[in-house]
């Protein structure tokens, strides 16, 4: 396998290490050694070493939610995720990406998302048209929201409508790129899709992003990649948060006590934990669960739940279960994957709402 | 009956163990059998660097409890296929490298933590938990485990019971066999078996200590009920630098004589001018050893009163706080790639342990015996585990890539070679096999040679309760 000397390094130094064993959302819930960062890595090795083929290790590399809960726990800096990303783009490569993988592939190149999809539903359809038209602020909803959870879509509108805030919503919304990232990681489709969402964005004075995944990939990715954006990116939660500081929420605490699912997304990759939890403290009594800020615990997306639905589930009853260890009542989400994975669960302990829930009162 | 595996056979085994625990809990998968090959042990791991695969098991099953562990044992039994339990592989003995193929059972879907009882101070679990989990649990409720060694994060509570591991405050709080109040054990035969309702008693011997220790080859071990303790309301550290080991060991013996101290680490010359240097930042010639002592308040002021009177008198240069502290917040460091010794080196831990009348003994035995024999091994040792009796050596050997053959084969050799040199040496002077990392299939070679005729006794134990020797062969000598 064609494998970057850096890659190859990280590959090598983690194959035989076991420090991130607690750590993996997926193996936690799986309990499969498989789910380990060492486990990849030691198939990667093989790989690279002729002991094994790469298309026999492929459904395992996908099994990874790349959410970097093992590469901020290692204290030496090596990166799980950069190798598992690059093992994704040499399997496209060689050709054997596994089929319910290309698919998803297929339906990104062919309609910007991976689930194929063309229309939302007619709420959205409506409250995207009374955005339509050019404003200095762009609220980019995202394909999760758009297609998969349009209720939440419409109530981030909702939420910026609240604050008098003049902003646009495209209905021809460009797919960010994070999709096919975390596809088939750094191929040329995927940042010509990233190049062409730059673009649209370049149009804004401000882009407001509703998903914390295309928040990391503007923000984060796009840098990497070495594709600007000329314009602000702000995180929704941030703004928001901005919004209450300036008065142009009014806030009513009602005394629910709660606790806040991270985004790694946010809190992780790119440092931004407490914005979220001054609206939460605005609205509801804080209080935290196990493994919170940047060592938070992924809790599924809607994405992984296309081709491993029972993994996503288990991962998200996990997160629950932290949840409900501490007492809580009640999740406050501010990632729409999360939200829509954590619902999945069926239980009745605990209640699962967005940060748009909390403050519309819903 | 002896048979010869066929395709036909293997799938009504196969359709069999999915019955017991589910389809999607039992992988015939390259990826799943390569990854429950390679262990912590270096000849695996070296094995794997060559672009070798190591034996693999033939299915790998992951059952959610005991009543599925048992169905599984069951099958096993009747086609005589072997069972070698999997934690999470962090061994360094080769203790869960299923060497005869067959079924690898992981236990780590048995990871339930069923009661945190702040009462009774205990956490019931499956054994498939990692241990920071359980340390997770413990601190939810204000408490702590304290097991803390370096694989807390990459070891099952199971995997410590099986290789009767230990962690870095062991000298207050105690090894993981002083840890566990009772257990739930699944013979070879099927039966689901628990321990007695307490652990010291007069019924009898101890069958929580028959399992502990048993690397997988009597039984498995589903659940068990860990120890757990008040968070200590303070925690100090004190370094010390001795000039010669001889004085560190008259020290630690006599303060033991008066008080526990959670930690105490005495590193060599050797591996103060490496590890310590590099991690913790002492430039000093000597032999470093950090103290670490907690608990209530007014008694830590007392301890560190009778420490410093102690230490002082046989002539150990007070560091401070400083380096202990640097050292408690680095305690995981040492592991991790870059840090931690890894191939192409060629290494190994050969931990033992003896009374205070022999281990410095022991020491300068090992010392000499492996770098006369080995001069192109490094020997490092620190001494990590102490009790009011003895203590015990965590002593390393270092061969560097240069000096490591490419063959694996003619690696494989000298390792082993290096090994039985060491641990021959300690067994000579009145050491035992392994302190704290377990026999597995590195030692179990040695085992009889330490025991004699007292191995009949565990060799009476397997007979009787594994009979058809399904259990982990080739580990533990057994």
């Amino acid at each position: 396998m064609i494998m970057s000397e850096k890659c190859k390094q990280h590959v090598d130094s983690c194959r035989f290490c076991w420090m991130c064993h607690h750590i993996c959302p997926i193996g936690n819930a799986t309990g499969q050694e498989r789910n380990t960062a060492r486990a990849r890595a030691l198939g990667i090795s093989l790989v690279n070493r002729g002991a094994i083929e790469l298309a026999e290790i492929m459904d395992n590399i996908y099994e990874c939610c790349t959410c970097g809960a093992c590469v901020r726990d290692c204290i030496t800096g090596w990166d799980p995720v950069m190798f598992t990303k690059e093992a994704r783009l040499q399997a496209a490569l060689e050709g054997v990406t596994p089929d319910y993988i290309n698919a998803l592939i297929d339906n990104c190149l062919e309609t910007g998302n991976a689930y194929g999809k063309t229309a939302t539903c007619d709420t959205l359809t409506a409250a995207i048209k009374a955005h339509a038209d050019k404003k200095d602020t762009l609220l980019l909803l995202g394909v999760d929201a758009k297609f998969m959870a349009c209720k939440q879509a419409v109530k981030a509108i909702k939420v910026l409508d609240k604050a008098a805030v003049e902003f646009t919503v495209l209905d021809n919304e460009p797919a960010s790129g994070a999709q096919l990232d975390f596809l088939i990681g750094a191929a040329d489709e995927t940042k010509q899709q990233m190049t062409a969402c730059a673009k649209v964005l370049g149009e804004y004075k401000k882009v407001v992003v509703y998903d914390p995944t295309d928040a990391k990939a503007i923000k984060q990715l796009y840098k990497e990649y070495g594709i600007e954006v000329d314009a602000e990116v702000v995180t929704y939660t941030s703004f928001v948060a901005g919004l209450l500081k300036d008065g142009k929420l009014e806030p009513t605490n009602s005394g629910e006590s709660v606790v806040f699912q991270d985004p790694y997304q946010l809190s992780r990759d790119l440092e931004e934990t407490e914005e979220a939890r001054e609206i939460v403290m605005s609205y509801a009594v804080l209080g935290e669960m196990l493994l919170n800020r940047a060592e938070t615990v992924w809790a599924g997306n809607i994405l992984m739940a296309q081709y491993i639905p029972d993994i996503v589930k288990k991962v998200a009853e996990r997160r629950i279960f932290n949840a409900t260890s501490i007492g809580a009542d009640t999740i406050v989400t501010a990632c729409v994957g999360e939200y829509v994975s954590l619902n999945a669960v069926e239980q009745d302990k605990v209640k699962i709402i967005s940060i748009e829930d909390l403050i519309l009162g819903e | 009956m002896q048979y010869q595996m066929n395709e036909f056979l293997f799938a009504m085994i196969l359709t069999e163990l999915e019955d017991a625990v589910g389809k999607e809990n039992c992988s015939t998968r390259a990826i799943d059998k390569v990854t429950h090959s390679v262990d912590y042990y270096w000849l695996s791991r070296m094995w794997a660097d060559r672009g070798c695969r190591m034996p693999e098991a033939d299915i790998v099953v992951c059952p959610e409890n005991a009543q599925e562990v048992s169905k599984v044992l069951k099958i096993a039994n009747y086609y005589k296929l072997p069972v070698t339990t999997w934690g999470a592989g962090g061994g360094t003995q080769g203790g869960a490298i299923p060497v005869a193929g067959g079924i690898i059972l992981d236990t780590k879907r048995m990871n339930k933590i069923y009661e945190v009882n702040t009462e009774g101070m205990y956490i019931e679990c499956g054994t498939g938990a990692i241990y920071k989990h359980i340390e997770y649990a413990a601190n939810e409720v204000g408490k702590a485990t304290m097991h803390y060694p370096s694989s807390l994060t990459c070891s099952t509570v199971g995997g410590f019971l099986a290789h009767r591991g230990i962690g870095v405050v062991s000298t207050k709080y105690g090894k993981i066999d002083d840890m566990v109040l009772k257990m739930e054990v699944v013979l070879p035969n099927g039966d689901i078996i628990e321990t007695s309702a307490a652990p010291k008693h007069a019924a009898g011997p101890d069958l929580n200590q028959i399992f502990i220790g048993s690397e997988g080859t009597l039984g498995v071990i589903t659940k068990a009920q860990i120890r757990i303790f008040d968070q200590p309301e303070e925690r100090r550290f004190r370094g010390f630098l001795f000039q010669d080991m001889h004085g560190a060991f008259q020290a630690s013996r006599e303060l033991l004589q008066k008080f526990k101290p959670s930690v105490m680490r005495l590193y060599d010359e050797a591996e103060t001018a490496s590890l310590i240097k590099k991690i913790v930042g002492v430039e000093r010639k000597g032999a470093f050893m950090n103290i670490a002592y907690e608990g209530v308040k007014e008694m830590v002021e007392v301890e560190e009163k009778i420490l410093l009177e102690t230490f002082a008198k046989y002539g150990a240069e007070d560091l401070g706080s400083e380096y202990g502290e640097k050292w408690w917040k680095e305690k995981i460091t040492f592991f991790y790639p870059g840090h931690m010794m890894d191939i192409p080196q060629m290494f190994g831990t050969m931990d033992t342990i003896a009374p205070y009348g022999k281990i410095e003994e022991i020491y300068w035995a090992m010392k000499e015996a492996i770098e006369t024999n080995f001069p192109q091994a490094k020997f490092i040792a620190h001494f990590s585990h102490w009790y009011e009796w003895g203590s015990m050596i965590y002593d390393r050997f270092i061969v560097e890539g240069k000096d490591v053959p490419e063959d694996p084969v003619e690696a494989l050799r000298l390792h082993q070679a290096i090994w039985t040199c060491g641990v021959r040496a300690a067994l000579a002077h009145g050491g035992v096999v392994n302190d704290h990392h377990g026999v597995g299939i590195k030692l179990g070679r040695l085992m009889k040679e330490q025991y004699g005729p007292a191995m009949q006794v565990f060799e009476g134990l397997k007979k009787s309760l594994d009979p058809n020797g399904i259990m982990n062969p080739f580990k533990l000598g057994l």
